[in-house]
């Protein structure tokens, strides 16, 4: 049979020799203690028990203190009174829920009832463990189907416009994430935008805040715009900007603008005690001409990759990042993507990946990587992820990755990103 | 990962020192430091940031946090960061509502 540990309380340290002696042929380990003795003593300095057998005439209320403190430890020991001539004291403790032990304390007897006790005490926690259990997986479930509606709140497909690639990686480093992008057409068509964003932390939190953010942003771009195509009127006392709207179109800037400002200020209006907020970068692309406007708030800066081996394009922050500055300004950049380029949009997840040894993967690797990498979208990413995970090696993903790629097709270039052979070469094309 | 936080307040102002690394497994700790700073009623809160190695998205929101705390009224100064670290506050545009000054 199982040692059984007893505590045994009463308030004069004694108990009658019979019940003692018959604990000891039982094999029990007996330790006496007064009510005080446990409740005074240091967290973690009790001894194991699993059946705490309590002298009756202690008042119930007593035991119940001492069977708490043994329950802060973790231990849910079966309780039992016991009398040996005031048997009428057991009463109260029976009332309360508490087993009972009298005389004649014969061995047998008192091994039949701790077993007893044992295999109630076994049994109550094999309970609390399926129910503890079934609680994690009742999280899981929801977690699970947090996860689900969040997939929602990304895009189901991404558009195709002729001549371009766009490809995604996505790994959140949580079941749910606060990363997330969005590709969607713009002014009837003509324009495409394009979403790369980051809300601040991790967790739940981060993803109640990345459905909220998407929203705004694909809302706002959507439903503005058609009044007013080009945004000169918001900006006309922005010089440098009338020079620059004069070189470069700007349809499809008012969606933009008033998409990131008009969710930074619903954010910071509604949203700022929570102190949530998003880096992003959200680009509006013409695939006719290549034409890039885009607000940078507070992001990592996307890379222009030339299919020419020119060097990099940083795009830089034209703004905060959003939800954190009440009249925040964002201004407008611009670029211009070639046939062969590709516009290469991350979050710091992959900037601040880290090795087992603790370094971070950072903006120098990540320029040289990029410029090592075949600049069509699919293969860079398929690159980039390569060596994202070479340079983690087993360690946890710590945070959210999010890579997008933009790439304009050169003219004669398959979407498989060969180029289709001259027949003079006289090769075959596989 | 190793982070460490410090808080001495006099004369109204408030300094914390933060060693280590501010990611959201440590932001708890940093923010609980704010609200003791901010409930002392000081006038300036001085982040020191001289051994402070890296701050994650997260610990950008205890800045936000510290913001909102401390109040509009209440200079919020973080001495000495690191180069990662101003990098990432500057890149987040949060160098306009908190002042990044050297060492």
């Amino acid at each position: 049979m199982l040692q059984t540990n007893v505590l045994l309380l009463d308030e004069h340290r004694s108990a009658p020799p019979e019940l003692l002696k018959a604990l000891d042929s039982v094999g029990a380990v007996v330790r006496i203690r007064t009510p005080a003795d446990v409740l005074v003593v240091q967290h973690g300095q009790l001894p194991t028990t699993e059946v705490l057998l309590a002298y009756a005439g202690l008042s119930p209320h007593t035991v119940r203190a001492v069977a708490r403190r043994l329950d802060d430890e973790g231990q849910r020991p079966t309780v039992v009174a016991f009398a040996e001539h005031d048997l009428h004291l057991l009463g109260s403790h029976i009332h309360a829920g508490s087993d009972y032990l009298v005389p004649p304390f014969y061995p047998d007897l008192v091994r039949a009832r701790l077993r007893d006790c044992h295999e109630r005490a076994n049994f109550s926690r094999t309970m609390e463990d399926v129910t503890a259990r079934a609680e994690l997986l009742s999280y899981e479930r929801e977690l699970e189907i947090g996860r689900e509606i969040q997939m929602g709140f990304l895009p189901e497909s991404l558009p195709n416009p002729d001549g371009w690639e766009i490809n995604v990686r996505f790994r959140p480093a949580r079941t749910v994430a606060g990363d997330f992008y969005d590709v969607f057409e713009l002014v009837n068509n003509r324009r495409l935008a394009l979403v790369v964003a980051d809300v601040c932390d991790k967790g739940v939190g981060a993803a109640l805040f990345m459905a909220l953010i998407r929203s705004l942003l694909r809302h706002t771009a959507e439903q503005s715009g058609l009044q007013s195509l080009i945004a000169a009127d918001l900006l006309g006392e922005d010089a440098g900007w009338r020079e620059q709207s004069r070189a470069i179109p700007v349809v499809g800037a008012t969606p933009l603008l008033n998409a990131v400002v008009g969710t930074n200020n619903y954010l910071t209006r509604n949203h700022i005690r929570q102190g949530y907020f998003a880096t992003m970068f959200f680009g509006v692309l013409d695939p006719l001409t290549g034409n890039l406007v885009y607000i940078n708030g507070g992001h990592n800066p996307p890379v222009l990759v030339s299919g020419e081996g020119k060097d990099p394009v940083l795009l830089e922050p034209t703004g905060p990042a959003v939800g954190v500055i009440p009249d925040g300004t964002f201004s407008l950049g611009y670029a211009q993507i070639g046939p062969g380029d590709t516009l290469f949009v991350y979050t710091d997840g992959v900037t601040e990946a880290r090795s087992m040894s603790g370094r971070f993967f950072g903006d120098d690797q990540l320029l040289t990587e990029l410029a090592r990498a075949a600049v069509r979208g699919e293969e860079l990413l398929d690159h980039m992820d390569g060596v994202l995970s070479e340079f983690v090696g087993p360690s946890e993903q710590s945070d959210d990755i999010t890579m997008m790629a933009v790439h304009w097709r050169l003219p004669g270039e398959r979407r498989d990103g060969r180029r289709v052979p001259r027949r003079d070469h006289g090769q075959d094309d596989h | 990962m190793t982070f460490d936080v410090r808080l001495r307040l006099n004369e109204r102002v408030a300094t914390i020192e933060l060693v280590g690394e501010l990611d959201a497994s440590s932001a708890g700790r940093f923010h609980d430091t704010i609200d003791e700073a901010a409930a002392a009623g000081s006038i300036e809160l001085v982040i020191r940031a001289e051994k402070l190695e890296y701050m994650s998205s997260a610990g950008l929101r205890s800045l936000v946090f510290a913001r909102q705390k401390m109040g509009d009224d209440v200079r919020i100064a973080i001495v000495g960061a690191t180069e990662p670290v101003a990098h990432t506050i500057r890149l987040a545009g949060f160098d306009h509502s908190i002042d990044l000054i050297d060492a």
